[in-house]
């Protein structure tokens, strides 16, 4: 039965496959296999986001980036207890979870989101996510269609990153990922103008961003291009700008 | 107790050790020393293949037996060595007339005291892992049964010890890629860090990063942790060249 689907994932998975890894084709199949409006597939270590390795969709990405800039969410809750973790009805929970997360997903239309570890054997990479317009639980068939495609990614993202250089992301991956390489430049300048370590430096960064409404990566770019600057009276933009150029700058789909 | 009921519990015996992190010298003690029990055999032993192809003496049910191994090794000929090549069981009833094949190890096992032996192939579909070694103290064949009830013993142990690599190497793979991208994040932190000291881009940091590195012999992550981690000053770093 599980033979059956996987089977069927990997013809998918073959159909449309280029030179190179099928990591752009992955989301693409995880969504059609399981008949969801969109899907993401985020590596975390640690507890940690570290990136998106695909993404659907607008949404899909939108889920991934809120889960990286405020580290909570489905996938971050479905690494760390190790299990899926499903939310069929976003906008009426039966449990209250993700309180910075949920509002700026449902604004963006997602009804019901999904959460399953990305895992081989006892090795956890990161996490799937699924997200469906409408809100609405999972049926078993779709379950195990996920259960399957979460191992399949898993696989496909080790298979990647066994021929890399030691030390190195495979190019396969650093090709087709984000890993928001410029939130990390961006907390070793504000390190440097405030005289404080990378990680408060983050800290400070973050809460920047999300007491203005402003993705993490945009953020960043902002202080990356110079037109903010931290220091300890608070941070300004050294050349002020009318508020409306940054429009759209937000946490809304773009 | 009846030989299906030993073998029942051998099995179950075998399969009880397969937890999460399981130690696979124990496992292969295990299966010989059941194969013992369970069979009649006078030793049994098992030989895996190592990274480089080669095979090892991994577990033995005596100290006879490991020597005798060893020797099969050594002398590069022997049941255990042609099995493993071929993947089929080899089988030798009379190793005192029938010792053409193995002058030097049929010789080494008659003065240890078998007279008889089989090889059985560690294998799943394609691949072989090693091979299950038995040794008997009398000449002629096993009796009937017993070469189906060795073999589901070491299809077992096979079973158990390529889940365990495979997922020893999924575990070596995701460790690499959490440290690709540690350094990687470090390196980026780095570049924002000089860039904003130096008043450069982000291309400027990373050369001077990199050439830095490169005169000083420096791997470029472990210099870029030195200088998020304050223990190297920036201006300390080499210029670009004007």
């Amino acid at each position: 039965m599980a033979g059956e689907r996987r089977r069927r994932i990997l013809e998918l998975l073959a159909q449309s496959a280029g030179p190179g890894l099928e990591t752009t084709r992955l989301c693409d199949v995880c969504a059609e296999v399981t008949v969801m409006s969109g899907a993401g597939i985020m590596l975390i270590s640690g507890g940690v986001p570290r990136g998106s390795v695909c993404t659907t969709d607008e949404v899909s990405a939108l889920i991934e980036r809120l889960q990286y800039d405020l580290g909570e969410g489905p996938c971050v809750d479905a690494y760390r207890q190790d299990r899926a973790v499903l939310e069929a009805d976003l906008a009426h929970p039966t449990q209250i979870r993700w309180p910075a997360f949920r509002g700026p997903a449902i604004d963006a239309g997602v009804g019901a989101v999904f959460g399953f570890p990305l895992q081989v054997g006892a090795v956890r990479l990161g996490a799937l996510n699924l997200y469906r317009a409408e809100a609405g639980p999972l049926s078993d068939e779709q379950h195990a269609d996920a259960l399957v495609m979460a191992d399949v990614a898993a696989q496909a993202v080790l298979v990647a990153q066994a021929g890399a250089p030691p030390g190195q992301v495979a190019v396969e991956l650093e090709a087709v990922a984000e890993f928001q390489y410029v939130v990390h430049q961006a907390s070793g300048m504000v390190a440097a103008q405030l005289e404080v370590s990378v990680a408060h430096a983050l800290i400070r960064l973050r809460a920047y961003a999300f007491s203005h409404g402003l993705a993490l990566a945009l953020a960043a770019a902002e202080v990356v291009a110079r037109r903010l600057r931290f220091d300890d009276r608070g941070e300004r933009d050294p050349v002020p700008r009318p508020r409306a150029a940054r429009g759209g700058d937000g946490w809304a789909v773009v | 107790m009846a030989r299906e009921t030993l073998l029942a519990k051998a099995l179950v015996e075998l399969a009880d050790t397969l937890v999460a992190d399981f130690d696979v010298i124990e496992l292969l003690t295990r299966l010989a020393d059941r194969c013992v029990d369970v069979l009649d055999v006078g030793a049994a032993g098992l030989m895996l293949a190592g990274p480089d192809g080669e095979l090892r003496v991994m577990a033995s049910s005596s100290e006879t037996m490991r020597l005798l191994e060893l020797f099969e090794l050594q002398a590069e000929e022997g049941p255990c060595l042609d099995c493993f090549r071929t993947g089929q069981p080899v089988v030798s009833q009379d190793l005192a007339t029938g010792s053409g094949r193995w002058p030097r190890f049929a010789a080494e096992a008659l003065r240890a005291g078998f007279h008889s032996v089989q090889a059985l192939p560690m294998r799943l579909r394609g691949t072989v892992v090693g091979a299950l070694n038995l040794f008997h103290v009398e000449p002629g064949a096993m009796r009937a049964g017993d070469v189906e009830a060795a073999q589901a013993l070491a299809d077992v142990a096979t079973i158990a010890i390529l889940s365990h690599r495979a997922a020893h190497e999924a575990q070596v793979v995701n460790e690499q890629l959490t440290h690709a991208l540690n350094s990687r994040v470090v390196i980026e932190q780095a570049k924002g860090m000089i860039a904003e000291r130096l008043a450069l881009d982000m291309e400027q940091s990373f050369s001077i990063l990199r050439r830095h590195a490169r005169s000083h012999n420096l791997r470029l992550a472990d210099l870029a942790r030195d200088v998020i981690e304050g223990r190297l000053a920036t201006l300390v770093l080499d210029p670009l060249p004007s």
